[in-house]
């Protein structure tokens, strides 16, 4: 059981590693255009932008899922991100689903 | 920072003037310390603060405050706090959230009333004065109305709010319900009353208060005075009004920034612009204040009073500086609450020149006027201006936001429209919100409007709008696609497809997908679009037919596989994805159908990538479902982890050990290892004579590891020569051999001490050739030996130890680099000091030792140097920095006025870090006067935490008891206008009940358990600890019950008593205790001792399930019970037979056998007892057998022994049951070579006396004695009770050549000792000397001292040493025998 849930770990591990933690979104933009605009540095598998169903507007942070480490280093080489004359703030993502799953089954 | 760098000129004059001020006599400057009172400054201080990102259109956002737990209530109260310190403003919609808040929880504190209260005033300057009155009073009707209890404070504070709002109302009758409510009315009320008076230009009324004042004392502060300023002029004496200051001045106290406000209103209001020149002109000249912040006010006053002409020569005298900005902000908020939104604007174009890029400016502007519904033309001139100006890069969009926010549809539609002209883009979710906003309100029109005008304005709506916002409105997707189309806003688009398709799959209704995929109506779709959705379909439904069907259509049908990669890859993904989504249960529950769908696409022959493959083959197997692994042909692997823990070898004594070298030597056995084990013990014993010796002698056999441990030892006895002698013979630079790291620390310690610095550095070059590692500690220790060197004042040392330890890389931490500085300190070389710190930030970037430099330079007045230091500080760290070193170097010389010049630097804002710095140093070196003046000169710091400021003076007034200071600091509080949190006013109330005062005050409820301990009950409680302690449980008992109605006691006292009264036996009265505890203790719980006892004392009364209820209770709250109490718990069920609480409590216990140690045979054991109490004697063996043998070959948690079992059947006398596990050992034994059992058979016959038992059981199975452990802890237990002498002397019968003679003697000795049989004892003497065996000193030692007891002579020479010596001994002797 705990060999099946350490590949399970690293299994999952190895596949968060290309996520990458956006916050300070202006309320102007929507998922697509934050997936055009990360498109430019690889390929972007998935833009998760949680809106808020209350109030119809977003949380102003998002994750975005890259399909390769080298995507995400590309990312962060640039110095700085401004989208629609909003500065993003940035962060590199680490294990999040895995602890939710976990959490789930057990 | 360009405020600070503009600022930078005015610090650095500041500096020149300043430090002459250090060459005695200071020529002060001729300002007093300020008057207590500076109400007015405070009002301008909550409008003045920090600037702060204006990017974001709402400067705090408001809390979701929906679980009603405390401490996020906590939380949105030090949000609200927070606002008021950063914006100086708090946000409507926060007030009125906390508010309703506070009335759902009931019981306001009473700090939190004060907050709501204080919030009531020009915190609020989006709200006009009335409404805000209005919200004071139903906030103050509210709280009073849920229990809130009013003290002065809160009076005051609502008085504050008055003269904030300019509320009209009457002084007397004010006192007078203040006396009514039996609150006294203090200075700051009295103040506040003049002022109200004043207001209303009623001289006499202020009088009249001025006279209670003068009645009872209290000083007459500045604030009175500014007051008297006001009354004078509003009452049409302008004349007197300006001779107040000439007044003030003769009374000793100085005109100060209130006073002057006050002046400048007054000509304000009369428009007399030139008197407000003249004024200006003439603090300028005087004071040379900033008057920015108040020249504002003086705007306000002249919008208000109808000038507007005069506001540009107001406003030119301004500088528009960064940290003005909060300040602005408000007076802009407050203009266009007050309709002068044109003037509010002119202002907010002032700061054009502090425009940024990406930073817009002008968005609370905007926002306020969409709140205030300022017409669309107004907005737009508005908009179009700041564009112009470029300050602000999308107005337009942000106006659109504020609309949606305050759900204005009307004007976000218009907004849409005039941004659609500008070319702007106008995106789906720009209708969300009001879409939201119409769901929410069930208007089915509004909906239905959104969707044409979007479409009017040329949006393409999204599957999103129509899932989350659109369909929603409607009992299901066909209901609502009907009505759309009703209403004529149905568009067909992609859209609006993927939201059919996903509703249908989310809903479950695969079939429906399915005809939705295959119409032919449906437009080409990316099926990532749809695909959570489909599978949380799959996930609903149980119909592989259709999974497949769909699964099929997605690979197949090109209008689904858009994307480069294909249907492979797409289908792949999806699986992968399907089966990810599904917990393992899931997975274990649908194997079937998996399978069966596996099955099926396999058979329409779809193909997924092997990644995908694999990765569905570890979610598989992690969800272990083996079979369906092969169903998708997909391997698997295992990972074993092993661990293995070594045990640490005993340590060993010095004499026994000089014995057995000595007598190994003599027997020419080797030596190496008992000499090692020597030298080590010799230097535990700090014998480095000894040590030294033993090493001469036997150099030969000496090794590395002993000679390690001596060269630590002569360093450790500062014999470097040796140290190093021995060093560099055993482990000379070139070997490879290496000490370790903290012999080598030790070394280079001893050789800095000796000042042998070259060989220290040799050695230190040597651990890094070596690569000894280097830990945090190590590091550490490099400081210490550095700092030890510096206050030796060794400059030499210090430099070339330190440039060693950098340059070799050993380490790099900023800590280790300030004994280059210390070392001129200590040497009192400031020149020198200053050069190593600035030398040291060039080369490392750090800066260390500063205050101490600072305050050095100060006291010796050194101004060059200190002038040096500021601009070097100034230079590379920023002004802010520089003025904080200098203002905390001030301070702790006692130069307060030259502390207050830095301090009130314009521009220069809070930096908490540093300021708790300072204030934590004067808690710990008891600087109250230091800190005091911190406190009083950070007054008008901008958002500096005022709270937190008067808490670091309340922990120092707690630590020396001075309740009188403690005093004084809630009275400043008020005077501060400051809502003090709850932990500022729990340790204010302790301080005062801890000296026996009262407290006039609510003390916060939720902690007041806590301090009551202090309180009233003192005593009671005190006393019934004291008899607790004595062992007289019922007296305290009955103490407890007379006090009990009166008092509640501290949870610790509770426990003392329960403790105390288990502990004899009451278990009754325990347990009143206990729920009189928990009626008074909201989540009273008992610790694990007072817990384990109750569960003793339960059992003991045979209260089972009390006590498994009080066991898990422990488990839950997550303490540990003791093991007797297990144990007890867990004999009690088995003797009952009790199998089901049994099995209940295996699995309560699993997790915490091993941290109780407790035994893993005893639940086992107990199992099996519990069967056999049930007449079930096939189930016990059934049951136990496979635990046996499977305990063997299972080194961890292993049942291994039945002795507990076999004992109790034995003693009730079970012969059958006795006999039938005795087959099982057998069998055990036999079968399995398993011998545990048999030898707890073997054992359990020669305690129940039935030798021929035992005899004939070990003549077959004899390796039973090589169970050596076992045998010596029955005899070491038999020597713990009385009568036992028995069970050893038949061992030594059966079994005589197996024992260790010296070890069953030893215990059979101990054994009639227990007994007091005098003459068996002598007899067993006789019969060991007989025998030849040599008694272990510890049996002589037991032995003499047990004769000499009982008065008889000791035939022999009692061992030398004491009892633990030989205990210690004895143990190892154990150790080595099983």
């Amino acid at each position: 059981m705990a060999a099946a849930r350490a590949v399970r770990a690293a299994g999952r591990r190895s596949r968060r590693l290309f996520d990458i933690f956006v916050t300070q979104l202006p309320w102007t933009v929507s998922s697509k255009e934050v997936k055009e605009y990360f498109s430019q540095f690889g390929s972007v598998q998935r833009c998760q932008l949680p809106f808020d169903r209350d109030t119809g507007f977003h949380r102003r942070y998002c994750w975005i899922k890259f399909s390769s480490a080298q995507d995400v280093q590309n990312v962060f080489q640039k110095d700085s991100h401004i989208l629609e004359g909003a500065k993003l703030i940035l962060k590199r993502q680490s294990q999040r689903r895995y602890d939710q799953r976990k959490s789930q089954s057990e | 920072m360009a405020a600070l760098l503009s600022s930078a000129g005015r610090l650095r004059a500041l500096c020149s003037r300043l430090l002459p001020l250090l060459r005695p006599p200071a020529a002060a400057i001729a300002r007093p310390p300020p008057p207590a009172s500076r109400n007015q400054i405070h009002q301008i201080r909550f409008l003045t603060v920090a600037p702060q990102q204006e990017g974001s259109i709402k400067e705090e956002a408001i809390p979701e405050i929906q679980t009603r737990r405390p401490w996020q209530f906590d939380l949105a109260l030090s949000k609200m706090d927070n606002s008021v310190r950063k914006t100086g403003r708090i946000p409507k919609a926060l007030l009125l959230k906390i508010f309703h808040d506070v009335c759902k929880t009931g019981c306001p504190g009473g700090n939190q009333t004060l907050l709501l209260l204080r919030s009531c005033g020009a915190l609020l300057p989006e709200i006009l004065p009335p409404e805000r009155t209005e919200l004071a009073h139903m906030i103050w009707d509210k709280m009073k109305e849920l229990g809130a209890v009013y003290d002065t404070s809160h009076y005051n504070a609502l008085l504050k709010v008055y003269l904030q709002n300019e509320h009209k109302f009457s002084p007397t009758e004010f006192l007078a319900k203040m006396e009514e409510a039996n609150v006294q009315p203090n200075r700051v009320t009295y103040q506040r009353l003049i002022a109200a008076y004043c207001d209303e230009g009623d001289i006499e009324g202020a009088s009249t208060i001025l006279g209670f004042m003068k009645n009872k004392d209290l000083p007459v502060t500045e604030a009175v005075f500014s007051s008297l300023v006001k009354g004078h002029a509003r009452s049409g004496d302008i004349k007197n009004a300006e001779n107040i200051l000439s007044v003030m001045r003769m009374a000793g106290v100085e005109p100060g920034p209130d006073t002057y406000l006050s002046l400048l209103n007054v000509y304000a209001e009369k428009g007399d612009i030139d008197s407000i020149k003249k004024t200006l002109e003439e603090i300028e000249k005087t004071e040379g204040y900033l008057m920015d912040r108040i020249l504002m006010q003086v705007i306000f006053s002249l919008a208000k009073a109808g000038y507007p002409q005069y506001v540009e020569d107001i406003k030119e005298r301004i500088r528009f500086e960064r940290e003005l900005i909060p300040d602005a902000m408000n007076l802009c908020l407050t203009l266009v609450t007050h309709g002068f939104e044109d003037i509010g604007f002119h202002i907010l174009k002032s700061f054009h020149h502090l425009s940024r890029e990406n930073m817009d400016q002008g968005s609370f502007f905007l926002q306020h006027c969409v709140t205030r519904d300022m017409p669309l033309n107004k907005l737009k001139q508005f908009c179009v201006e700041l564009k112009e100006a470029k300050m602000h890069s999308a107005p337009l969009p942000f106006i659109l936001r504020c609309a949606l926010e305050a759900n204005k549809s009307a004007l976000a539609v218009d907004v849409m429209k005039m941004m659609k002209e500008e070319g702007l883009p106008l995106r789906p979710h720009y209708s969300w919100p009001l879409l939201a906003q119409f769901q929410k309100e069930k208007n089915l029109k509004g909906v239905f409007e959104v969707l044409k005008v979007m479409h009017e304005l040329g949006v393409e709506l999204d599957a999103e709008t129509y899932t989350d916002y659109v369909f929603k409105n409607f009992p299901d997707s066909e209901t609502a696609l009907a009505q759309l189309k009703k209403n004529d806003c149905l568009f067909e688009t992609v859209g609006l497809s993927v939201a059919e398709i996903r509703y249908a799959a989310a809903h479950g209704r695969l079939n429906k997908v399915l005809s939705l995929l295959s119409s032919a109506s449906t437009p080409p779709i990316d099926f990532r679009l749809f695909r959570s959705s489909l599978i949380s379909g799959f996930k609903s439904s149980d119909d592989v037919q259709l999974w497949s069907k769909i699964t099929e259509l997605l690979y197949k049908d090109e209008r689904y596989c858009l994307t480069p990669p294909g249907p492979t890859e797409a289908v792949g993904y999806f699986l992968y994805h399907l089966i990810d989504s599904m917990s393992d249960s899931e997975v274990q529950a649908k194997e079937e159908r998996l399978r069966q769908y596996f099955h099926q696409l396999k058979k329409m022959n779809i193909v997924i990538p092997t990644t995908f493959y694999s990765g569905i083959c570890r979610l598989l197997d992690s969800s272990q479902v083996p079979e369906l692994i092969k169903e998708a042909r997909l391997l698997s692997h295992e990972i074993s982890p092993s661990a293995e823990n070594i045990p640490e070898s005993a340590k060993s004594d010095v004499s026994a050990l000089e014995k057995k070298l000595e007598k190994r030597k003599a027997e020419n056995q080797p030596i190496t290892d008992v000499l090692k084990q020597l030298i080590h013990a010799l230097c535990e014993e700090e014998n480095m004579q000894k040590a030294l010796e033993v090493k001469a002698k036997y150099e030969p056999d000496m090794v590395v590891g002993g000679y390690a441990a001596l060269i630590n030892l002569c360093c450790r006895h500062d014999n470097v020569e040796e140290a190093m002698n021995l060093k560099e013979k055993v482990f000379p630079k070139d070997s490879p051999v290496a000490l370790d790291t903290g012999k080598y620390i030790t070394l280079v310690e001893a050789l800095g001490r000796h000042g042998r610095v070259k060989d220290a550095i040799n050695i230190l070059t040597e651990m890094k050739e070596k690569d000894v590692p280097i830990s945090d500690r190590t590091v550490a220790s490099f400081f210490r030996i550095l700092n030890a060197a510096a206050m030796r004042g060794e400059v030499e040392t210090v430099n070339r130890l330190h440039e060693t330890i950098v340059n070799l890389g050993l380490a790099d931490t900023a800590v280790l680099h300030s004994p280059l500085i210390t070392v001129h300190l200590e040497k009192d070389d400031m020149p020198a000091a200053l050069e190593a710190l600035i030398d040291c930030y060039k080369k490392y970037g750090k800066v260390l030792q500063l205050h101490n430099v600072y305050c050095r330079l100060i006291e010796k007045g050194d101004a060059d140097l200190l002038q040096k230091v500021s601009d070097f500080i100034s230079r590379e760290y920023g002004d802010m920095m520089a003025l904080y070193d200098l203002f905390f170097a001030f301070l702790q010389t006692g130069k307060y006025k030259e502390a207050r010049k830095v301090i009130e630097t314009p521009g220069l804002r809070a930096h908490s870090g540093r300021l708790q710095w300072f204030a934590r140093r004067c808690i710990s070196n008891n600087q109250m006067d230091t800190l005091e003046h911190l406190v009083e000169l950070t007054q008008n710091l901008f958002e500096c935490d005022r709270d937190e400021m008067y808490y670091y003076m309340l922990q120092l007034c707690e630590n020396n008891g001075d309740w009188q200071k403690a005093e004084a600091v809630w009275t400043k509080i008020q005077e501060e206008n400051v809502v003090p949190r709850e932990k500022t006013l729990i340790l204010l109330a302790d301080i005062l009940q801890q000296n026996g005062q009262a407290v006039p005050f609510e003390i916060p409820k939720d902690k007041r358990e806590d301090t009551s301990s202090l309180g009233a009950s003192n005593v009671e409680e005190r006393k019934i600890r004291m008899l607790c302690k004595t062992n007289n449980a019922k007296e305290a008992y009955d103490v407890f019950l007379k006090m009990r109605e009166k008092n509640e006691f501290h949870s610790r006292s509770y426990e003392t008593l329960i403790k105390a009264l288990l502990a004899q036996n009451c278990l009754e009265e325990a347990i009143q205790v206990k729920h009189i505890a928990e009626t008074h203790i909201k989540g009273f719980t008992l610790n694990s001792a007072a817990s384990s006892l109750l569960i003793i004392s339960q059992v003991r009364r045979d209260y089972l399930k009390d006590a498994i209820s009080v066991l898990k209770g422990m488990l839950d709250s997550g303490s540990l019970p003791t093991r007797p109490a297990v144990t007890a718990l867990i004999q009690a069920l088995a003797e009952k037979g009790d199998l089901k609480n049994l099995q209940t409590l295996k699995a309560m216990l699993e997790d915490i056998t091993q941290p109780i140690s407790l035994s893993p045979s005893l639940i086992p054991n107990a199992v099996a007892l519990a069967h056999t109490k049930n007449n079930d004697l096939d189930a016990a063996v059934e049951y136990l057998e496979p635990l046996l043998i499977s305990g063997a070959q299972n080194p961890d948690q292993a049942v291994r022994n039945i002795s507990y079992l076999l004992r109790k059947v034995s003693e009730d006398g079970l012969e059958p049951a006795l006999e039938k596990f005795g087959v099982m050992a057998e069998r055990l034994a036999s079968q399995f070579g398993i011998y545990r059992p048999v030898t707890d058979l073997f054992l359990q016959y020669v305690s129940a006396d039935r030798v021929d038992d035992a005899r004939s059981l070990v003549q077959r199975y004899g390796a039973l004695v090589e169970e050596k452990r076992t045998l010596l802890r029955f005899m070491a237990r038999s020597a713990t009770k009385p009568g036992q002498a028995k069970n050893i002397k038949t061992l030594l019968k059966l079994i005589p050549e197996h024992l260790d003679k010296e070890i069953a003697y030893h215990y059979l000795m101990k054994c009639y000792e227990l007994d007091e049989d005098v003459a068996s004892v002598k007899a067993v003497y006789e019969e060991i000397k007989g025998e030849n065996v040599q008694l272990h000193e510890l049996s002589l030692k037991s032995l003499a001292a047990f004769l000499r007891k009982v008065g008889e002579p000791v035939p022999f020479t009692e061992p030398p040493e004491t009892f633990k010596f030989y205990a210690e001994k004895w143990r190892k002797r154990k150790l080595e025998a099983s």
